[in-house]
């Protein structure tokens, strides 16, 4: 077992193209250190200089918005999926 | 990829919702198998604007559950102009987020058209990038 993270598709240059990739339990902190540890670079992807989430990357743990739960310091067990989604707009 | 490619009765949906949603911009996602559309997914323009969109990310949420369950893949985001030209503005530029077709119907014509670009930036963030148009190929 191990926690699913879902790519989006801008992202996936960094992951050789897969749309999922397979990390370690932890909170959506220790995730993002294990994609930057395995894709250099991706940290700054997911947050800003002051180590928030960017404001238009949405985190769904399974179907929860992890804003209304505890944004990074989420915990995240085995078996659950983690979904990245860029907020999608323009005008 | 260089085509995309969209049933008429798909994108005929797609033209439809954009009509209906006027005078505001309206916006969806297509889901695609192997480049080639096969569902239309009317959203809700959270911006409600006439001159902006934006997608609710839990409709979004649910829509690549959908997407995902049914191993398509995401195929498209589409938004309509409705006074300019199916070209994107530099507001879909900045915002561009995902690494897919934009497909933007405009209804500043009859009738409407359809055009699809690919927006490559450096970095998801940039507010600048090149812009790459696909074929969008209509069939049948
Ligand atoms: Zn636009």
């Amino acid at each position: 077992m191990a926690v699913q993270v879902r790519i989006p598709t801008v992202f996936r240059k960094f992951t050789d193209g897969n749309p999922s990739v397979e990390l370690e339990p932890g909170t959506i902190a220790d995730l993002v250190d294990q994609l930057e540890a395995r894709y250099p670079g991706m940290r700054e992807q997911l947050l800003t200089s002051e180590g928030q989430l960017h404001r238009f990357v949405n985190v769904y743990v399974n179907d929860e918005d992890a804003r209304y739960l505890e944004k990074l310091d989420t915990k995240v067990a085995d078996g659950d999926t983690v979904s990245l989604l860029p907020s999608v707009a323009g005008g | 990829m260089t085509e995309l490619r969209m049933p008429k009765t798909f994108a005929d949906e797609m033209v439809e919702h954009c009509i209906h949603g006027k005078p505001q911009e309206a916006c969806g996602l297509l889901a695609a198998r192997d480049g080639r559309v096969v569902q239309v997914f009317r959203m809700t323009n959270a911006s409600a604007s006439p001159v902006r969109y934006s997608l609710d990310p839990k409709e979004q949420f649910a829509v690549y559950e959908k997407i995902e369950s049914e191993g398509w893949e995401l195929g498209g985001v589409f938004h309509s102009h409705t006074h300019t030209e199916a070209y994107p503005s530099p507001t879909d530029v900045r915002m561009a987020s995902e690494d897919v077709p934009y497909v933007i119907v405009s209804l500043a014509q009859e009738p409407p058209s359809i055009r699809a670009f690919r927006i490559v930036k450096q970095n998801w963030m940039d507010s600048e990038g090149s812009i790459e148009e696909i074929a969008v190929s209509i069939e049948g």
